[in-house]
């Protein structure tokens, strides 16, 4: 066994159990689960909200076919729809550099305390105006999660939406 | 690591909806070289690789109570990674692409004594060759080396979306695939 690990590309004449080998000895030496990956996945669970509705994403235009993109134009800012029960959160992602400023709006409208969660740990809280508007500039590249607090400060259930990376 | 029963898996996400943390981890462990495979099949950096991994992590935290079947949690995790990977090479904001030869001088330490046969530049074509093949050649040949044997043969072709009858077929297309970049190289067909 290990006379043929990692022994020369074998020939068309041989299976592909060394070539198997090679492969497996080289993609796993090169590109293996970086330890950080891992670490991140573990710590993802802090996240976990508890008494939250969840809006999903339910569209995302970077997921449309190729040529739609072309018509929208390159530079055409991303579109996100988050949908709860009871609250859609529609949202314009524009890249600004390493930030994304994002504009949103809620509906049914209403007045709502909305934070941007980012992974590393910042959080932008902006208000959502009476007619649903909402707008954060500065958020910086990464995974973010939009945490929406309707009525303003009032308690109530709170919607969060899913990650993104923006 | 072994391949857990259907049984076992839905009472690990549900322990992990419950709030065990303990439950949660066995998850990522178990299911991280498979989304790995997935992250790195598309050509995108490791830094957005890295960031498909982890949405689909975070996707996963609110959404482990809402999976229909949680027993295919393999299924989705793959179908949330393949999104994530195809939205941001769309995209176009990003470092899409890899730098190969980076990350082959990055994880240079490859060479294992008992490896010592495969030189570096012999190890280099190997791997340049590997990263031309299409993303679900890479998807399929990564996850047999690598989610393998945490999950089962029947597990994977059911993660990748594929029958199971075809993924030994597959497989040989795509190292004949390998073979011919390879076989191209003179150094590499004595």
């Amino acid at each position: 066994m290990s006379d043929d690990h990692g022994s020369p590309i074998p020939d068309e004449g041989q299976g592909h159990e060394r070539l198997w080998r090679v492969l497996a000895e080289v993609v796993g030496a090169v590109d293996p689960v970086p330890p950080e990956v891992l670490q991140s996945g573990r710590d993802s669970f802090a996240w976990r909200t508890i008494d939250a509705e969840l809006a999903a994403l339910t569209y995302d235009s970077s997921s449309e076919p190729a040529a739609a993109a072309v018509v929208r134009g390159p530079e055409a800012p991303r579109q996100l729809t988050f949908e709860a029960p009871e609250l859609t959160v529609g949202v314009e992602v524009t890249v600004l550099g390493a930030h994304r400023r994002l504009i949103g709006q809620l509906v049914p409208a209403q007045r709502a305390l909305v934070t941007v969660r980012h992974q590393q740990g910042s959080a932008v809280a902006v208000e959502a105006d009476e007619l649903g508007r909402f707008r954060a500039d500065d958020v910086p590249a990464g995974l973010c999660s939009l945490r929406c607090q309707l009525g303003g400060l009032q308690a109530g259930t709170p919607v969060v939406s899913d990650w993104v990376l923006l | 690591m072994e391949p857990m029963e259907p049984e076992e898996l839905s009472s690990l996400v549900a322990a992990a909806v419950g709030g065990q943390d303990r439950a949660w981890e066995r998850l990522v462990e178990h299911f991280s070289g498979l989304i790995w495979s997935i992250a790195g099949s598309y050509g995108l950096g490791r830094a957005d690789a890295a960031d498909v991994v982890q949405v689909t992590w975070l996707r996963l935290v609110e959404h482990a109570g809402r999976l229909r079947d949680p027993s295919r949690i393999g299924a989705w995790l793959v179908t949330t990674a393949r999104r994530e990977c195809l939205g941001l090479l769309r995209a176009g904001s990003r470092e899409h692409v890899a730098d190969d030869d980076e990350t082959f001088e990055r994880n240079g330490s490859w060479r294992s004594p008992e490896s010592q046969v495969l030189e570096s530049e012999r190890a280099r074509l190997v791997w340049r060759s590997f990263r031309q093949l299409g993303s679900r050649c890479q998807e399929l040949l990564r996850a047999l080396l690598f989610a393998y044997p945490a999950l089962s043969y029947e597990q994977v072709a059911e993660a990748l979306g594929m029958p199971i009858g075809s993924i030994g077929p597959t497989r040989a297309r795509c190292l004949d695939q390998l073979r011919r970049k390879l076989g191209a190289d003179v150094s590499l067909a004595e």
